[in-house]
């Protein structure tokens, strides 16, 4: 009885290493931990792959 | 005036554009809905004919007529992170929070009213070849004799989901995937498919459009790459986006589909085939950008951050609900 797409789904991934950043509520950044703004560290973002087109995909289907 | 943003605090893409706001010193407030009513606070007073209201967030109050746009980006469900939550609470915040915020004069990207419409795919098609962009042949169905005529006139199908959700419970997710042409179809009476024509493709393009302004990149197919991988987000890293421009024949139809589906903003995804043909796929209203900007250098977010800055039009006066004209 699974519908027909179900036959090609494949387990999610999730990010295996923890994202090195956390929402600063003032600056209404994230900011990694030497204070630095986690989205003007471009090499970072493509590390972690935040900013991908799969990523939220878990709340959001605008991929 | 303020930039209001609706986004969770994890989306670090919506960071990217707040460093724009912030450096040509833009107001911004940033808001998660989920956070009502913990961290998120609002109040709104209709009186004497006249709507004041006002949202509180991280220390920061914010007149709801003092907004001049709102980015509605990755926002959480409202109230979701209550001491007590329910969907009662939710649809309550719900109506309080955009029931007001869609009683003030700023712009949206996008209005949800737009945004709710734009995310169904067969609507998507629709208006793609409204619009005069190339969409490949696509049936959506739930007979599976339907699913089986359609594979004999195309032998080379792909099937997506619908939606472009992804199943939670447990949660995986559904890649667009190649089928086989001896594939049993019987599994369609219990869900709505899609199946649609498998474009050879050449390259992927993603193309970023933020009001009027058209920013696309292109992903090359390698020469060697297996023809099972056909949905590029879970493809093996290959080639690097690049910018590209876009087809004469292509822009005019891409910014109509835009004005009839009255959106500020579109992530546009499309196959490239081996005669240089755009083939539409999807419109995501949200689309993420971060990751074009990143390998591209593109100034998606710059971009963005000029048309949410722009000032809010000058409104004429209501009287008794009914919009005065200019004079």
């Amino acid at each position: 009885m699974q519908p027909f797409a179900l036959n090609y789904a494949r387990p999610a991934v999730e990010l295996e290493a923890a994202i090195p950043y956390v929402y600063d509520a003032g600056l209404q950044l994230n900011v990694l931990h030497d204070g630095r703004v986690a989205a003007c560290d471009f090499a970072l973002l493509r590390e972690f792959g935040t900013t991908t087109s799969t990523a939220g995909s878990k709340t959001h289907f605008d991929d | 005036m303020t930039v209001l943003i609706l986004t969770c605090e994890e989306d670090v893409t919506a960071d990217m554009v707040v460093v724009h706001l912030n450096a040509t010193g833009v107001p911004v407030v940033r808001v998660d809905p989920a956070d009502l009513t913990g961290g998120v606070a609002l109040s709104g007073e209709y009186v004497h004919g006249r709507f004041r209201g006002h949202l509180s967030a991280g220390g920061r109050l914010v007149s709801i007529g003092g907004l001049r746009s709102v980015w509605v980006r990755r926002p959480g469900v409202p109230a979701a992170r209550a001491a007590q939550p329910s969907d009662w609470l939710t649809e309550e915040a719900a109506q309080a929070l955009y029931g007001m915020l869609r009683g003030s004069d700023a712009r949206w990207m996008n209005h949800p009213d737009a945004a709710r419409r734009a995310r169904h795919k067969p609507w998507q098609l629709r208006i793609a070849q409204r619009c005069g962009l190339p969409v490949p042949a696509t049936l959506i169905t739930t007979f599976p004799r339907a699913a089986r005529e359609f594979a004999e006139r195309y032998p080379e199908l792909v099937v997506k989901p619908v939606s472009g959700a992804h199943p939670q419970d447990p949660p995986r997710a559904v890649p667009t995937s190649r089928v086989a042409p001896d594939t049993d179809f019987s599994a369609v009476a219990f869900g709505p498919t899609l199946l649609q024509r498998r474009i050879t493709k050449r390259a992927d393009i993603r193309l970023t459009v933020v009001g009027q302004r058209m920013l696309a990149a292109r992903k090359a197919t390698a020469a060697d790459a297996d023809p099972d991988d056909v949905d590029v987000r879970f493809a093996t890293p290959g080639s690097p986006w690049l910018p590209v421009d876009v087809p004469s024949c292509i822009a005019p139809g891409v910014l109509a589909y835009l004005r009839e589906a009255e959106l500020a903003y579109g992530a546009f995804d499309f196959v490239e085939d081996s005669d240089g043909t755009w083939w539409f796929l999807e419109c995501n209203q949200s689309g993420q950008f971060g990751f074009v900007e990143v390998e591209t250098g593109q100034p998606i977010a710059r971009t963005i951050a000029e048309w949410l800055a722009r000032p809010v039009p000058v409104q004429p006066p209501h009287v008794n609900g009914a919009r005065l004209k200019a004079r």
